[in-house]
């Protein structure tokens, strides 16, 4: 069995967050989630083309931190790589990465809407 | 116990939601800053939070910057400042810590790990907040016996006081309004001998004088 795209803990944590008569943190987060990201990859997208080392470490950065709090990890593994690529300034070979970040988005996001009903 | 205001400064979105959830579960109201200028003006601003959560990688200003700011306006009540970050090497956790902050918290965060040592940083405010206190009272009183430590012109007669307005005043009044001292009148046993006795005698004189017409 393939691992799960979301971390079960790092969601059951996310549910255990909303205080009693508060609007549902969980559903919050992931819309968010859905919401900010897809933004922010084509932000990485955009770099990468143009080579932009340092912007790839700034945005694989930010979007690492997003992705670890929904307990992506496949996508958290992919950006901390193309952070830490980007922080020694050096992106080569580092196409796949990228192709990688698309494709479990494409993942986590369906995974999401499954959650959010 | 007010509830203590924290301030959650992270450019993104995902993480500033998780964090400020965490911490309003735990009781704390939050507000939150998407980058280190807004982070610094409601720092700077009125009614500021008592404990900040500052990212150390924010567009604009960054986290440390954020704090060298706080830390350049002396304060009695200074912020309380934990870095939150992803960088987790133990010479990142040194320069933070160098920086001015006084905690340190890796990103994605622990929800119990972070309420924890948000927990310490309200201890410290508090603590922080009861001295400040002390020490403005402190600084009062010691004014006031400042004040009483003058020189003091007096009346050789009547025993008036001069005033810093230059207004002669009764002792009492004059120590009442500079250190809250109260007096009750009394008199001593010589004053007994040489006022209120000749007084009282006289009055009985008077009044056995008063009294004899009526004697059969």
């Amino acid at each position: 069995m393939s691992e799960p795209v979301l971390d079960e803990a790092v969601i059951d944590s996310l549910r255990q967050l909303t205080p009693p008569g508060e609007p549902d943190v969980l559903a919050e987060v992931l819309q968010l989630f859905l919401k900010d990201v897809p933004r922010r990859i084509a932000k990485l997208r955009a770099a990468w083309s143009n080579g932009d080392a340092a912007e790839v470490h700034k945005v694989a950065h930010s979007l690492k931190g997003s992705a670890g709090n929904v307990g992506a990890k496949a996508l958290h593994a992919a950006c901390r790589q193309l952070d830490e690529h980007g922080r020694v300034g050096d992106l080569s070979g580092t196409g796949p990465l990228v192709e990688s970040v698309d494709r479990e988005f494409a993942r986590v996001e369906a995974e999401i809407r499954r959650l959010l009903g | 116990m007010s509830v203590l205001q924290v301030l959650v400064a992270d450019d993104e979105p995902v993480s500033r939601t998780v964090v400020g959830a965490m911490l309003k579960k735990a009781g704390y109201a939050v507000t939150y800053a998407p980058d280190g200028e807004q982070a610094w003006a409601q720092l700077n601003g009125d009614d500021p939070p008592a404990i900040a959560l500052l990212d150390w990688e924010m567009p604009g200003l960054a986290g440390p910057e954020v704090i060298a700011r706080i830390r350049a306006h002396a304060s009695p009540t200074p912020t309380y400042v934990i870095l939150l970050t992803s960088r987790d090497s133990s010479a990142d956790i040194v320069a933070g810590l160098k920086a001015g902050a006084d905690d340190y918290v890796t990103k994605p965060a622990n929800e119990d790990e972070l309420v924890a040592r948000v927990n310490v940083g309200a201890r410290v405010v508090e603590l922080q907040g009861a001295l400040a206190d002390r020490v403005h009272n402190l600084e009062e009183a010691l004014a006031n016996v400042r004040a009483l430590q003058t020189l003091l012109p007096m009346c050789a007669y009547c025993k008036a006081i001069r005033n810093d307005q230059n207004y002669w005043e009764k002792v009492e009044t004059y120590f009442h309004d500079h250190s809250g001292v109260s007096f009750s009148h009394s008199y001593c046993p010589n004053c007994y001998e040489r006022f209120v006795k000749p007084q009282l005698d006289a009055l009985e004189d008077v009044s056995d004088a008063t009294r004899k017409p009526n004697r059969p």
